[in-house]
């Protein structure tokens, strides 16, 4: 087929505002799939992408469609994750297209991811298409949203496509846009090879199934390709694409999107971003790739009971095989045993994990609390990296700490800018910039404001994404981006249960409000576990000195008054229950704590 | 001794139903009395195949709200069924408003040997709270009627661990209720289960929470004072002059069969523990003359599991388990067969053994759950 007949997009949106509905309607409408067919939201594969509305990993289609040209026109579309965690994957995709669909809420409007990604196309040329979804609601404010985007993003309103992809109104003119505004493909196909990977997934059948775009050049079902980065060399044993089952085919030429079966053994094995080129007489000049996701959240993952600590192993080596943004390495605790100290990109993919590893492989977990990665030069001039807060050296040997910062934006109505403001001074942020957004005022709300801050990445571990949503009263919405690494001073604040170290519950703070987070966690575990036969010590310390205390006293009475005849099950069922609880316990020293106890204080905010 | 059996027999009828109840008591049902009895009569004919009776047990509710020729009946009908000698114990719960002299005569001269009174507390204030329908004077005037009738054996119910209720007040009631010479007392904490009115007024704030360590408190001091006054602690929550321990709870705590009859009622035959349909019109309805009755459910107790609950209900008394007899009993050796959990116990201070037998502690039988629990056999299902 001429390439001029294909157009490569994606669809680009802050979370919720409609992109995986759009998806499903564009495949339902070009005949993807029909009717009963189509399980909503057919491109989030996942139960638990399903289950969060977020689209966690990319995945591709191939559409027919008959425009009303009268030309047959191949539509790929390439699935985009919505959420701040997995910006970088979006990056990815907008590498293998020419345009992209950005849908805007018409409820809500434009939102810090909103921008984050355009900015992306942007700066990668993309055609884009400004699409205004759920016109259909109630709560629908197209004009204002429109002249929202006109003020802040300069497109005309009359360029916005008004949809409803729930109902599919408008999106026939939308695929009409698309087929219009994106540009062909322009790759040769008489050149060398080169096909940029732009996602993977490991299938135990056929090893690694790369998803790329060829730019130049074909792949053949049995090619000798070479990885020219990893220089990894192998055989195709499949090629094809998704319409959205895979289909194979003979071949994929220059400006196709589809897979690759290689055989490989792990996605290490095949890097994102690399590119595929033929194993002789290949291209010399590699494609512009991107730079592989490194996590930025560290935790340790140990399991609840020691024995299950090859379940875990086995289930994270097959976790990420599938997951290239994260990673992890074997550590040992002195309390929990053996674990992997885990990286992840952001709180939510931290979560998205940990929930896959305990339904998937039915393991029960501890989460320590999640910390960012330390670059420390000691006194002697020893430069360490630090990922677990336990490893923190003593202050009387650093030289000098270095952590993470990010510049934030949050979009947000104005009458929310004092709390959000407060809420950002109250965890190091650093104002830099306002911007109004639109003309229209919200009424009491006030006009829409992107306010952008600098703060240390540890700042946003805990509760600073829901601090922002409860103080905004769920109207604001946060994006961030890595920027660099900046000196800092911090301590490292450790908990001691009944004069045990636990090292799960350490971290690192300024020193000035070291004693504020220690009161506020021995207060939690105070409240979180119960009372036990003796007197339990919490203390939350800094080296040797104690800053924070609080006793869970000894329990004096815990008996079944009153046993008859009557109900000697009942009582002995409760009795049950008791025991059954134990088990779910750990144990720390002589005391039981409570899984949840781990991630209750995980979740208090430094 | 062989085939002794103890019967139960559940009387749900309450004027009102108090503010911390849980259990199958129904209010404002009287009417149903009648008909309650011919399904009472009917249920002993079906079940009970002459054994030999150890005692009888009037509980409810409030079976006091049964007339002395009811009662009569439901006595004559056991006399005729049982092999029943004159020593059995028949034990009747009384609530102290319900009754007066010429009823309780009547009640003793049918053959009800024991009075267990609901006194509850012996301050109107708690009794408000508690919902109970009676004051504090009709208490006493119930033990003086009950001593008039010529009942010897006259046991009373307390409750302590009442929100508010501060030692002082309950070290007072206590001595009220000493002041009466009960041959018995049964003292229990006030339990909650989420439903009940008085836990709802706790969850609004209307009325403080229970303070467990109060609670442990009055236990105490409870303890120390009784047996000041020469009470034997006998079990967790009951104490008697000596020789008075209640017979029929003695069956419970020593898991020896019993049968239970009428609604929602339990009984532990063979190794089979029954219950009753605790609708009142099911039950009712089931025990008419003709119709077919049986218990709504039967599980069999596996051995491990006797062996546990043997354990279990028999460290709940003061004397706690002999070796020897639970040997002769179950063919098991409980030093043995428990040694980790006995010295893990024994550390923790909630037990003590003696060459012949193990017992809880004074602190264990505050902390009884954390003993129980280390019995029972691992679940199956879980």
């Amino acid at each position: 087929m001429d390439q001029s007949l294909t157009r490569n997009f994606c669809i680009i949106a802050h979370i919720d505002h409609g992109k995986s509905t759009l998806a499903d309607r564009l495949i339902e409408m070009t005949g993807g799939m029909r009717g009963d067919d189509i399980r909503e939201q057919v491109l989030d594969s996942m139960d638990l992408e399903r289950e969060r509305g977020i689209t966690i990993k990319a995945k591709a289609i191939r559409l027919g469609y008959e425009a009303v040209d009268g030309s047959i026109y191949r539509l790929n579309l390439i699935d985009t994750p919505g959420h701040v965690d997995f910006s970088y994957e979006v990056s990815r995709t907008l590498a293998a297209c020419e345009g992209a669909v950005l849908v805007i809420d018409a409820t809500q409007g434009i939102q810090a991811q909103t921008l984050a990604h355009i900015y992306v196309a942007m700066e990668r040329d993309l055609e884009i298409i400004p699409v205004l979804n759920k016109i259909d609601l109630p709560g629908a404010e197209p004009d204002r949203v429109l002249d929202e985007i006109e003020s802040v993003l300069g497109y005309d309103p009359q360029t916005v496509v008004s949809i409803s992809a729930k109902t599919g109104e408008g999106v026939p003119e939308l695929v009409e846009a698309i087929v219009r505004c994106v540009p062909a493909p322009k790759g040769d196909v008489q050149l060398p090879l080169r096909a940029l990977i732009f996602d993977s997934h490991y299938d135990p059948y056929k090893g690694v199934m790369a998803y790329i775009r060829v730019v130049d050049g074909h792949i053949f079902k049995g090619s000798n390709l070479r990885l020219m980065a990893q220089k990894t060399e192998f055989e195709v044993l499949d090629t094809g694409c998704f319409i959205p089952e895979p289909s194979s085919l003979n071949q994929l030429l220059a400006g196709d999107v589809g897979y690759i079966a290689t055989g490989l053994k792990s996605i290490g094995d095949c890097q994102v971003g690399d590119t595929v080129t033929t194993a002789s007489k290949g291209a010399k000049q590699v494609l512009e790739g991107y730079r592989p996701a490194k996590p930025m959240v560290f935790a340790g993952i140990y399991p609840t009971e020691p024995g299950e600590y090859d379940g875990l192993r086995s289930a994270t080596e097959k976790l990420s095989l599938n997951d290239a943004s994260f990673s992890y390495e074997p550590e040992s605790s002195p309390l929990l045993g053996f674990g992997f100290r885990c990286g992840f990109l952001g709180l939510l993919h931290l979560d998205i994990v940990r929930e896959r590893l305990e339904r998937e492989f039915a393991l029960s977990l501890i989460v320590t609390a999640p910390s960012v990665r330390y670059m420390i030069t000691k006194t002697s001039g020893q430069t360490v990296i630090v990922t677990n807060p336990t490893d923190l050296p003593m202050p009387t040997v650093i030289e000098k700490l270095e952590e993470p910062w990010v510049s934030i934006s949050v979009v947000t109505p104005s009458k929310f800018i004092g709390p959000l403001m407060e809420l950002v001074m109250e965890n190091e942020g650093i104002y830099k910039h306002t911007e109004y957004l639109g003309q229209q005022s919200l009424g009491e709300l006030g006009q829409r404001v992107k306010l952008e801050y600098d703060m240390p990445l540890r700042s946003i571990l805990t509760t600073f994404y829901d601090q922002v949503k409860s103080r905004s009263q769920g109207y604001a919405s946060l994006d961030y981006e890595l920027q660099g690494y900046r000196e800092s001073r911090l301590v490292k604040l450790d908990i001691m249960v009944n004069e045990l170290l636990v090292d799960a519950f350490s971290r690192v703070v300024t020193p000035n409000k070291a004693h504020d987070v220690g009161k506020a966690m021995v207060n939690k575990l105070k409240e979180v576990i119960p009372r036990q036969l003796f007197k339990i010590p919490i203390q939350a310390a800094i080296g040797s000195k104690i800053v924070a205390r609080a006793d869970i006293p000894a329990k004096r009475k815990d008996v079944l008054a009153k046993c008859y005849g009557g109900d000697v099950t009942r009582k002995r069922k409760l009795l049950e229950k008791q025991k059954e609880g134990k088990k779910k316990m750990k144990q720390i020293g002589s005391v039981e704590v409570p899984k949840e106890a781990f991630m209750d204080v995980v979740k208090l905010s430094s | 001794m062989t085939n002794e059996i103890a019967l139960y027999i559940h009387v749900p009828f309450c004027r009102s139903r108090c503010n911390y109840c849980s259990f199958v008591s129904f209010a404002g049902r009287e009417a149903d009395i009648p008909a309650y009895v011919n399904a009472l009569e009917k249920e002993l004919t079906e079940r009970v195949k002459g054994e030999n009776l150890s005692s009888i047990f009037l509980g409810g509710g409030t079976p006091s709200l049964l007339s002395s020729d009811q009662l009569s009946r439901i006595l004559t009908t056991t006399q005729k069924l049982f092999n029943m000698s004159k020593t059995v114990e028949v034990t009747l719960e009384a609530n102290p408003g319900t009754v007066d002299e010429p009823y309780l005569t009547a009640v003793r001269q049918l053959g009800v040997n024991r009075l267990s009174l609901g006194v509850q507390s012996m301050d109107n204030e708690t009794l408000m709270l508690l919902g109970r329908t009676h004051s504090t004077a009709q208490a006493s005037q119930a033990v003086q009627f009950a001593r008039n009738s010529g009942f010897t054996n006259l046991s009373l119910d307390l409750m302590y661990g009442i929100p508010g209720q501060s030692l002082a007040t309950w070290q007072d009631i206590l001595k009220k209720a000493v002041q009466f010479e009960p041959e018995h007392l049964s003292l229990y904490p006030l339990s909650l289960e989420d439903d009940v009115p008085l836990n709802s007024a706790i969850r609004r704030g209307e009325t403080p929470p229970i303070d467990p360590d109060q609670t442990a408190e009055q236990y105490e001091t409870a303890e120390d004072y009784l047996a000041s006054e020469d009470y034997v602690h006998y079990e967790i929550s009951n104490w008697a002059r000596e020789g008075f321990q209640c017979r029929h709870n003695m069956v419970y705590w020593q898991c020896l069969p019993y049968l239970g009859v009428g609604v929602a009622a339990h009984s532990y035959i063979d190794g089979h523990r029954q219950a009753n349909t605790h609708y009142l019109d099911e039950y009712i309805r089931m025990f008419q003359p003709g119709a077919l009755c049986h218990p709504e459910t039967d599980e069999e107790i596996k051995p491990e599991t006797q062996l546990a609950e043997a354990i279990i209900m028999g460290l709940r008394l003061n004397c706690g388990i002999e070796f020897a007899d639970f040997k002769d009993r179950f063919g098991v050796d409980l030093t043995s067969r428990y040694g980790q959990e006995i010295e893990e116990l024994t550390q923790l201070g909630l037990i003590e053994t003696s060459d012949q037998s193990i017992r809880l502690t004074r602190r264990g039988r505050l902390l009884g759950n954390e003993v129980f629990w280390r019995f029972l056999p691992e679940c199956e299902d879980s």
